[in-house]
Parts: C-alpha cells; structure tokens; sequence
C-alpha cells in the first residue's frame, strides 16, 4: 500500500494555476502547506463531509477552472449521499479523490465500522460513472487526467497506506489564513 | 407579484448566483420560483449540511450561495455552521420555512416550531422573520447583504403565507 505523501505530491506535480484544492480535514489539510501546490487551496481542518459539496459549490461557480477534492473514506461514509448531488448537478469540472485507508486517521486511528464498503459500486450506483480505482502513483497518474478528459463528475478511489507511527506534519495554518489567502483569480 | 417571486427578487437584488436547497412543502414552491430564474443556478442537495457547504463554495469562488431548507433541515446543520461557515467566517444566508409556528396547519411540525428560535439563539444566528405586509424582497436582501458584511450566517424565517 502506497503512503499519502507519494499519492498527494503526484497528485499535486498534475495541478496547475487553473485548478482549485480543496482539502478534507486531517492528513491532507495537514501536508499540503509543505508542498508546492500550484493552483488555490482551500483546506478544511474540521466539518469532516464538507469537502465534496464545497467543491462542488465552487465548481459549478467557476466552471472556468478544474476543482479537485480530496475526502477520506471516513467522512464520505458519513454522508455518502452527497454523491447523488454530484451525480444530479453534473459538474464538468469537478474530480474527487476519495482517500481510502478504513481507519479515522486524525482522530487517533479509529477503524472505520467494518463493512466491506465497494465505493466504485457505490459511487456507480448513485450515477457517477467516470469511477477509477487506484492504488499508487503511477496510476494515480495515469488515472486522474483520464478522469478530468471525461469532462463529468469523476471520483478516484485511492486505496492508501496506513500508518499510526506516521510522521504527519501538524496543522499549520490557521483558518482564517487559509481564507484570507483563498482566491480564485 | 406572489410571495415566492418576491422573495427570488430579493435574492437576484442581492446578487445571489446559486441556491441549494433540500425542499419541504414551502420551500419545494420557493424552489420552482428559483429554477425560472436566469440568474439564480438551482441546486438540489440531498442533504441539508451539503447544502451549506455548496452555498460556502459558491461564495468562497466569487459568487453569492444561499440556502433553502426546512427548519427541522437547520437542526441537522450544527456542526458544518460550526466547523465551517463559523469557523473560516464564510457568508452564508438561509431562508429557512418555520414549520410549526402557530400559522402552521400540520400539527407534527409543532415540535420543531418550538425549538426553532431558541436554537437560532444558542447557535447565535442572526435571524429575522418575515413580514410579508412590508417590503418581502428588501428583507431577503437585507439578510444576505448581513451575511457578507458580517462574514457569516443570516437567516430568514418564512411561512407558506409568506409565499402566496
């Protein structure tokens, strides 16, 4: 199983200034401050659910602009009706990575309730077919300009190591830094 | 002019360019005076917290979201009014149908109605209730224009009366 940071600095090597980030709360909020990311950022570092439909908003404000979201397996399991909203709306240039490693990583490495869950079949099922399963860099890479080419809804799920002796960098922005900086040009 | 479209005329006023919404009765009315809008994108959430955080986005992008929902859809919303319109100061405005006030025929929403403005309260979220014998689309852009000078929530009480 592959480490986030090699997924999100592949992720992030593929963004350009015309992408938007939004980040779920947890490890990726808390890496991103320390690699280069090219486009906006907008990192949440709580409202666990939220990033989806936060994207989706500005997605459908900007459809100029290529959004990006990034949700772990954890909050989508809370909500993971937001998918039908996706699926209804159609944005054309929303991408989800769905990061999924079955534990609740920020939270002190729960496990997530232990259900088989199929979140390609589940993401299919509520109409969102521009659906890919990766498991490492190089498919990250392949997959997600596939994924943005389709010009609908596409949701990667990003199977993901985990790790509880992680040295996951500490939040290191502030909220109402993240909003003063976030700027869509 | 209805209730409904002045209301829609108050949130074009104001500059809103996208409205999400989970309907009941009232606002499912609301929502079809919204989807004739040219101005106004409609979006249909299944869930109440989404709707907020796709108005959050809409207005983090450069545009105006509102929300549309029920009240006992408000109560479900506590942690992303927290976590998220709160906590980064998004502006977010809310019409919001106040089941069970004492206008309300339905008598199951009389639970809701009750605990509808003490939660507006405890949540300290700035609310008005509408008046529709006075000036419905100046108080609809009144709440929003609170929402973005204040950086956070607004809300504005509606009733079906409100929208005839």
């Amino acid at each position: 199983m592959t480490p986030r940071k090699l997924l999100l600095e592949a992720l992030v090597a593929m963004l350009t200034p015309d992408d938007v980030l939004v980040s779920c709360l947890g490890a990726n909020s808390r890496y991103l401050p320390h690699l280069a990311v090219p486009a906006p950022v907008f990192a949440l570092c709580d409202s666990m659910g939220a990033a989806i439909p936060l994207a989706l908003g500005m997605a459908l404000q900007r459809p100029d602009r290529g959004v990006v979201a990034l949700e772990g397996d954890g909050s989508l399991l809370m909500c993971p009706n937001v998918l039908a909203t996706v699926a209804a709306a159609r944005p054309t240039n929303l991408t989800a990575l769905l990061w999924v490693n079955g534990h609740y990583e920020s939270s002190g490495g729960q496990t997530l309730p232990s259900a088989p869950v199929d979140w390609a079949a589940l993401a299919r099922g509520f109409g969102i077919t521009n659906v890919e399963r990766v498991g490492d860099a190089p498919a990250l890479r392949a997959a997600f300009p596939r994924a943005r080419a389709a010009k609908e809804p596409a949701l990667l799920v990003v199977d993901v190591a985990f790790d509880p002796n992680e040295p996951i960098p500490p939040y290191s922005q502030r909220p109402d830094e993240i909003r003063a900086r976030f700027r869509i040009p | 002019m209805s209730g409904a479209q002045r209301i829609v005329a108050g949130l074009e006023a104001a500059g809103v360019t996208l409205a999400a919404s989970v309907p009941d009765t009232w606002i499912g009315k609301l929502m079809a005076t919204v989807r004739e809008s040219s101005k106004i994108r409609a979006v249909d959430a299944a869930r109440e917290e989404e709707a907020v955080a796709i108005a959050c986005g809409a207005s983090l992008a450069g545009g105006r979201g509102a929300v549309l929902i029920q009240n006992a859809g408000l109560f479900n919303c506590g942690g992303v009014l927290a976590g998220l319109v709160d906590l980064y100061r998004i502006p977010c405005f809310f019409v919001v149908s106040y089941r069970g006030d004492g206008r309300d025929p339905v008598y199951y929403h009389e639970p809701k109605g009750r605990v509808t403005e003490p939660t507006l309260s405890a949540w300290r979220l700035p609310y008005a209730i509408a008046d529709r014998t006075t000036d419905l689309a100046g108080q609809v852009v009144h709440g929003v224009e609170r929402a973005f000078e204040s950086r956070g929530p607004s809300v504005l009480l509606i009733t079906g009366e409100d929208l005839a």
